[in-house]
């Protein structure tokens, strides 16, 4: 049994044929929202989730539809898929296939991201023909590409995002040599996943900010 | 030289805009489909390069095949990382949020594999994830990829281990369990022979490893 994840505009036949093409599907998740301001696209928006409901309802497959509250906002919506793909695996469930065809530009580049961040087989359906494309299933598996240490400075950075910590204050909270914090932060700076900034009060010194990236490219538990 | 490489359509140009306040840049590529560049919003971008002295590139990428796009970008973007005179990439930056839906993300697909910085703009810049450098032939090891490459053909067992050497037959068969592990490698029996070849994740593997490799 597996739960497939989708984006959904106003188009219900770009996300109905993934729930038929899937075998034993078990839930559908979907991601919807509009352009407030647009009572057009709200209301279409609107039409397309209750068709997907209604379809959902009489091939007796749960549905878990997920309103957006800003489908504009690429950082919140790919937060939140990924916690919600991380969720269903702790569970135990299998991610079938995430299809991103519908929704907003943001909405969907986000869920995209995500797909290539978790290792998730992705599909687009066709415009036109409504046949379902599937995208190749490139995993950056970042455990590969940061190093342990790098990974544990990130992650301490990201807990203590309200504070500001120099090279020598972090070395220091995490009880390392000074040296060693040098050169995992200029590997993270390279790899453009922070930057050192200038001190405020003291140009000898810089502060090391952490990339609004980072965040999602950790994930939740950070 | 720095170069900003933005996804573009004619209803785009407050996003592109907002690129380009973000991103220091010193050459504009924008890749759109046939007839987006004749619009006014990317007039008003041209009048603005010329008064800034930028130099303005734009790139046609047809709106047909998924995988065919994200070639074309990945061409670009390694064409623009070259031209920079930085093997690394960290002189071009990407912004996806122009175009069609296809075009972003084929766009990000084509970072992730060739590891370009990559930002979002929308009401609001985001950057994106994508590790600097990381590129997908980085999430291999080179005898994983050499070996994917000496079976593009679909040759027999024995053949695809000779033409691993000098690696001996011991390593050459660690390899392939470890690609057949991941999915990347299928093999099929035909007569008395093994043929192994790429499954369908293990060509998309290899396509984007060349890729990489063209850029370096």
């Amino acid at each position: 049994m597996a739960v497939v994840f989708g984006t959904l505009g106003f188009r219900p036949r770009s996300l109905i044929p993934t729930i038929k093409s899937m075998p034993d599907v078990e839930k559908l998740v979907f991601y919807c929202g509009a352009d407030k301001s647009d009572p057009e696209a709200v209301k279409k928006v609107a039409d397309a989730k209750r068709s997907v409901l209604e379809y959902c309802s009489s091939m007796k497959i749960a549905v878990d539809p997920v309103d957006l509250e800003d489908p504009f906002d690429f950082k919140s919506i790919a937060m939140r898929i990924r916690t919600d793909i991380r969720r269903h695996r702790r569970e135990g469930k299998e991610i079938g296939v995430f299809n991103i065809a519908g929704g907003t530009k943001p909405t969907s580049s986000a869920a995209l991201l995500v797909c290539i961040l978790e290792g998730v087989p992705t599909v687009y359906i066709h415009d036109l023909t409504y046949e379902e494309i599937h995208l190749p299933l490139l995993r950056m598996e970042y455990n590969q590409v940061l190093s342990e240490e790098e990974r544990q400075i990130l992650g301490f950075l990201l807990k203590n995002r309200t504070k500001e910590f120099t090279e020598v204050e972090l070395a220091k909270a995490l009880g390392k040599h000074k040296a060693t914090i040098n050169h995992h932060l200029r590997n993270l700076v390279a790899k453009g996943a922070l930057r050192l900034e200038k001190h405020p009060k003291d140009a000898r010194k810089k502060v090391v900010r952490v990339e609004d990236s980072t965040e999602l490219l950790l994930g939740e538990e950070h | 030289m720095r170069t900003l490489v933005s996804t573009y359509g004619p209803e785009d140009t407050e996003k592109v805009l907002l690129a380009m306040r973000t991103v220091p840049y010193d050459r504009l590529v924008l890749l759109g489909e046939d007839g987006a560049m004749e619009s006014e919003g990317s007039r008003t971008i041209q009048r603005l390069e010329e008064v800034s002295g930028h130099e303005l590139v734009y790139e046609t990428i047809p709106d047909k095949d998924f995988l065919g796009m994200v070639d074309m970008i990945s061409e670009v973007l390694s064409s623009n990382a070259a031209r920079s005179g930085g093997g690394s990439g960290s002189k071009v930056v990407l912004n996806i949020s122009g175009g069609s839906k296809l075009l972003g993300d084929a766009a990000l697909l084509a970072a992730f594999r060739l590891g370009v910085e990559t930002i979002h703009c929308d009401s609001k810049a985001t950057r994106l994830p994508v590790v600097r450098g990381a590129t997908a032939k980085s999430m291999y090891t080179p005898l994983q990829t050499r070996f994917l490459e000496c079976i593009e053909d679909r040759p027999v067992l024995g053949m695809a281990i000779t033409r691993m050497q000098p690696t001996s037959k011991q390593g050459a068969e660690r390899v392939l369990r470890e690609l057949r592990k991941v999915g990347l490698v299928t093999s099929e029996v035909v007569g008395e022979r093994i043929h192994i070849g790429l499954s369908e994740e293990g060509t998309d593997v290899l396509r984007a490893v060349k890729m990489c490799k063209r850029r370096e």
